[in-house]
């Protein structure tokens, strides 16, 4: 009967409200962990999974040589491949797909890749804005890959020591 | 002592017979032992050394693993294949092995499907001991059919034994020696033989893969479907790969029965015709000339009416030997339901004089397995590798066993086994065959074949043979063959007469070698002029497919069916259907000759994208069902056919599937057996003159034989894709004052076409050979007849 | 399954006597006689060293077809044998062969020295010509001499022991 009343008298004071601003009035004053995207972006890791790219070597010659490892363990069956030879002969792929809509960004084709042709790049920012953007076609990841290349190389190489 | 013996592998007792090796009694009993070079069908090289095993024998072991595919059992033998010796020797061979191949799996057409790469897994060390460089070897170019990567190569030797044990001709060899050892032709040659696709197969590693498959697939995203080829009479067992609704490659299906573990390079890559950009996807009308496309019920209701509007008997029917049992009887059933009985499906043969005597379900006269025990062969106008690849190898068996092996033929035909031939020109081979008869002393039993022995002359070879036949019928081992290429003879059933006199004569049995898929089938199917189904014999036939193009019909019903290569007189039969009011061609390719002919087109299945049944040589019933969609709007033939059949309120076109109509079927046929003699005597006929005039001889190349193969891109870039020529014997082209290589222009009666001299010594004097079927041809006339040459102007 | 126990035969109706001169062609018949009728191919490396050595050495395709056809035997076969063996030469040679044997014993008491030797003094590196055309050198594969190592077989005599000074002497006496 006493704490009831006690308890009656303590809210009418709006002692828990002053607790709580205490709590805000601290972090007013200390060091902020928001930061304000997009002109400032998270730190990421080397091996964060994004954007899918295929890369090429130094001399221009596509890495992918159509052995379909990737297409193999997507677990979401996001990439379609078809391939036949080029004409100097070389195993090539003619049609390399990834159905973004699809794709889980689990990185197992990455891991797959005998060339390290097809990787994900640390790109998280993009949109679609018709309908079938969302396939990535060969020619499209080829470009991304030429202009990331120096980004993409230089994740690759942070992360060697690890693999 | 009992050939049965006991041994024991693996703590397993097995039993064996005498001689067997270790490895085929572990293969029986389901214990994996590794091994490259080992083949069932080849013989033992031991030169891989993968399948090393423990053994002991009597107490004492071998003093080293031995090698499992080169070791006979033994009784009491003990054998270890997973002991610590045995794993020992078999990783030891591994890492051999694996010093020189490449690491190229990722871009090997084998890898997922590849021996090695199972093996290594088994038994690979994860990494190489060996630093220095790996050998690279040279890449030889096979042909359009076998593409090479010789690096890969680990000289099992299966291909070099194939070559020669199966195919008959060295064409790979091992040169070199060490590890300057290296497979190939030595002399950088297209290898040529028609089973030679099949060192696709046997080859363990990615040395050897398929050219027109090359890099197009993975192993592990085909779908296996199983299926029966279309095109000589064996229907070898197929298993087609089929990935997104496309068939990219076939294989062997293990039939021991009728292809072995075999297939001809033909059923192998005739799959490509499946693709081609000639293939009729849908229903096409002819207005004023211009084709335009319809949709089905306009073009249903077109045909439907088209044929009510002409009488019944002015319909004829031209129905290809390959097509399905069920496509055939169907047909035959609208034919005759509209009151026709022209229909046949023996659009090569020449000579139908013999119809009312011939047998009533004429086959093989032994089973495809029984081949192989023939003593004695005699075959009869037959081109038999080109014609029957698969049944070729069984004879080649049978002579390398010690048969005798004997070719009546209008040209040499080159077999890779020995054999007598009898070479003469159309005519002139009667004579031939009558010789023989003269030989077994025997004396005719029409004026025809009296008059024929009389004429002939028997030669010590003919008195040989004759007495290998009489040997022969001691054991009932004897065979007499009828080859496609007589059928097309204007006196085929005067062959028929003497190579039936000869059989009864000598005592051994008569067979028919059918061209086609289903041409045995084709009797059961009722798809003849003058039989109904079951091969029931009519006693007034229709029309045969020589007469239904000489007194030409209003309609004509083609079934799959080029005008301008299917046919016998590919002349004759295009001036027949020009005039004719409708042209119903129900096709699975658009060829020019069926555009310019033809007033509808509709697209029907091909080979694998139809359920149905094909009666081999040997009478069996091969089922099948359809592995992918037709291409468009392409539907399969017997629901065409029956929706047709509905259409023109025609009773017994009720069915819900094709498994129905087969079962209808062989309750029909339940009591139908085949009987290769003859149903009376055959009529009284005329010798013909034989004269030196110069005859014709076209026989069909293999990669011309159907509408699919001629369609296949691989198939006709290959040496045995023959184009149009005029083969000539070196004293001919002299009398003619041909030079090699001239061009030439043929004319057979209104028929005329030009093209280039051969001159061989392969063909006969009197003789021309022309093939038939191949582009150039299609102007010419009957495949078998005389023939006038003059040189070409301009 | 089995051990092919019939030779593979190639049923020829090539005119024989218009292959070889009659000299060679009555040689290789007293090889073929040594054996059984049906296993005249055996004489296969006999025939190839008459045709080799009346050739100046060497064999052609031409030959080698020719050889096939009178054993009546695939060619296959023959240029299988013809590349194994050191013994037969598919290229054109000088006019002495001087083998230096380099398998195990050999190799091992100095047969590279004898190599290099060669290709110093001579100009002359395994498989090439010297340039007068007087001899070819031939890195040989065991000449079953490794008793007396290192061994060199030039034409057809043995020469064993040998060191780069004993070499020269046999090499400058070759015509």
């Amino acid at each position: 009967m006493l704490q009831r009343a006690r308890d009656y008298l303590n809210s009418l004071l709006l002692l828990e409200v002053l607790k709580g601003l205490r709590l805000t009035g601290g972090y007013l004053f200390k060091r902020k962990f928001t930061i304000q995207y997009p002109e400032e972006k998270a730190p990421i890791s080397p091996r964060f999974r994004g954007l899918h790219a295929l890369r090429r070597y130094p001399n221009g010659e596509e890495r992918c040589i159509a052995c379909k490892l990737c297409e193999a363990v997507c677990p979401a069956l996001a990439i379609t491949i078809e391939a036949e030879p080029r004409e100097d002969g070389s195993r090539r792929t003619t049609r390399y797909d990834i159905d973004l809509f699809k794709c889980i960004y689990c990185g197992f084709c990455e891991e797959s890749c005998p060339v390290d042709s097809i990787v994900e790049t640390d790109i998280y920012e993009y949109h679609f804005e018709n309908r079938g953007d969302n396939i990535m076609t060969k020619d499209k990841l080829l470009a991304i890959g030429d202009r990331y290349e120096e980004r993409i190389a230089a994740a690759r190489a942070a992360d060697a020591p690890y693999r | 002592m009992s050939d049965k013996i006991t041994l024991e592998i693996d703590g397993r007792s097995c039993k064996a017979a005498l001689g067997e090796m270790i490895i085929a009694v572990a293969d029986r009993e389901g214990i994996a032992i590794p091994r490259f070079c080992y083949h069932p069908k080849l013989s033992v090289a031991a030169n891989c050394r993968m399948c090393l095993v423990e053994a002991e024998q009597g107490g004492r072991p071998f003093p080293k693993p031995v090698p499992a595919c080169a070791t006979p059992v033994a009784d009491g033998m003990k054998v270890q294949t997973r002991s610590h010796k045995a794993l020992e020797a078999q990783r030891g061979t591994m890492e051999f092995l694996l010093i020189n191949h490449p690491l190229d799996c990722p871009i090997c057409d084998q890898g997922g499907e590849c021996e090695l790469q199972d093996v290594s897994m088994g038994y690979g060390e994860d990494i190489s001991r060996f630093s220095e460089r790996k050998r690279v070897v040279q890449d030889e170019d096979l042909g359009p059919l076998i593409a090479t990567e010789m690096t890969r190569c680990i000289h099992c030797t299966r291909c070099v034994r194939f070559g020669a044990e199966i195919a008959g001709v060295r064409e790979l060899g091992a040169t070199g020696r060490g590890e300057e050892m290296r497979i190939g032709t030595f002399t950088a040659q297209t290898v040529q033989h028609e089973l030679s696709g099949n060192i696709i197969d046997l080859c363990p590693v990615g040395a050897l893969t398929s050219k027109p498959y090359r890099f197009s697939a993975r192993a592990w995203e085909l779908t296996e479907r199983d299926s029966i080829s279309p095109h000589d009479s064996v229907g070898a067992n197929l298993q087609l790969h089929v990935r997104r609704n496309q068939v990219l490659r076939v294989h062997p299906r293990p039939n021991e029965a009728v292809n072995e573990t075999w297939i001809s390079d033909r059923d192998r890559f005739s799959y490509q015709g499946l693709n081609a950009a000639e293939r009729l996807d849908q229903p096409m009308v002819k207005r004023n000339g211009v084709w335009h496309d319809i949709d089905w019920t306009s073009a249903l209701k077109l045909a439907a009416d088209g044929l009510r509007a002409v009488e019944g008997d002015t319909i004829g029917c031209l129905v290809s030997p390959r097509a399905t049992l069920e496509e055939q009887f169907l047909l035959q059933k609208l034919l005759r339901a509209l009151g026709s009985g022209h229909i046949d499906s023996r659009l090569r043969q020449q000579d139908f004089r013999g119809d009312a005597s011939d047998p009533q379900r004429p086959w093989l006269g032994v089973s495809i397995a029984e081949l192989e025990q023939q003593k004695a062969l005699v075959l009869i106008g037959s081109d038999l590798r080109a014609e029957q690849p698969l049944l070729a190898h069984r004879i080649r068996k049978a002579a390398l066993a010690g048969a005798q092996v004997s070719v009546f033929n209008y040209f040499n035909v080159e077999l890779t086994h020995p054999h007598q031939s009898f070479t003469a020109p159309p005519g002139c081979l009667l004579v031939e065959l009558a010789a023989l008869a003269a030989a077994l002393e025997l004396r005719g039993s029409s004026d025809a074949v009296r008059e024929l022995i009389g004429l002939a002359k028997p030669e010590d070879a003919h008195h040989a043979l004759a007495q290998q036949l009489r040997a022969a019928r001691n054991d009932g081992n004897g065979l007499i063959l009828l080859g496609a290429l007589a059928e097309a003879d204007p006196d085929y059933t005067l062959i028929k007469a003497l190579a039936e006199a000869i059989a009864i004569g000598s005592g051994v049995r008569l067979g028919y070698l059918p061209s086609a898929a289903n041409s045995t089938g084709a009797a059961l199917a009722g798809a003849l002029p003058h039989r109904a189904p079951a091969g029931e014999v009519l006693e007034t036939p229709g029309l045969n497919a020589r007469e239904m193009l000489t007194s030409p019909r209003r309609a004509y019903l083609l079934w799959d069916i080029d005008p301008a290569a299917d046919v016998l007189d590919p002349a004759l039969a295009q001036v027949a259907l020009s005039d004719a009011q409708l042209v119903v061609a129900c096709s699975s390719f658009r060829t020019p000759a069926l555009e310019q002919h033809a007033h509808l087109l509709l697209p029907i299945s091909a080979f694998a994208e139809t359920s149905g049944t094909f009666v081999n040589a040997e009478g069996r019933w091969q089922g099948f069902q359809g592995a992918v969609a037709p291409p468009g709007e392409a539907r399969p033939g017997w629901k065409l056919l029956r929706v047709l059949g509905n259409l023109l309120e025609l009773e017994g076109f009720a069915y819900d599937s094709a498994r129905e109509l087969r079962t209808e079927l062989e309750t029909l046929c339940a009591n139908s057996s085949f009987d290769n003699s003859a149903r009376a005597l055959r009529p009284a006929l005329k010798v013909p003159d034989i004269d030196q005039q110069l005859m014709r001889v076209g026989q069909v190349p293999i990669y011309a034989s159907d509408m699919l193969t001629r369609h296949a891109a691989a198939l006709q870039h290959t040496p045995l894709g023959e184009s149009i020529a005029v083969h000539l014997h070196p004293e001919q082209a002299g009398e003619l004052g041909f030079a090699h290589g001239e061009r030439v222009s043929i004319r057979q009666g209104d028929a005329t076409a030009t093209a280039t001299v051969v001159i061989t010594d392969s063909v006969p004097k009197g003789c021309a050979r022309i093939p038939a079927a191949v582009p150039g041809s299609e102007t010419l006339g009957a495949q078998i007849g005389p023939v006038a040459l003059t040189k070409a102007r301009g | 399954m089995s051990f092919r126990t019939a030779p593979l035969t190639v049923a020829r109706d090539a005119d024989k006597s218009s292959l070889f001169t009659d000299d060679i062609r009555a040689a290789i018949d007293r090889e073929i006689a040594k054996y059984p009728p049906e296993w005249k191919q055996s004489a296969v490396m006999p025939t190839l060293t008459l045709v080799q050595d009346a050739n100046g050495g060497s064999l052609t395709r031409e030959l080698m077809d020719a050889v096939a056809a009178y054993l009546d035997m695939p060619a296959m076969s023959v240029y299988e044998v013809a590349s194994f063996y050191g013994m037969y030469d598919l290229e054109p040679v000088g006019r002495h062969k001087v083998c230096v044997c380099n398998s195990i014993s050999c190799m091992l008491n100095g047969s590279e020295e004898l190599i290099d030797h060669v290709r110093e003094r001579y100009g002359v590196a395994p498989g090439e010509t010297s340039e007068d055309g007087r001899f070819t050198l031939k890195e040989f594969e065991c000449l079953g001499a490794c008793k007396d190592a290192p061994a060199v077989l030039i034409d057809k005599v043995y020469h064993e022991c040998l060191t780069p000074a004993a070499l020269d002497k046999l090499i400058d006496v070759l015509d």
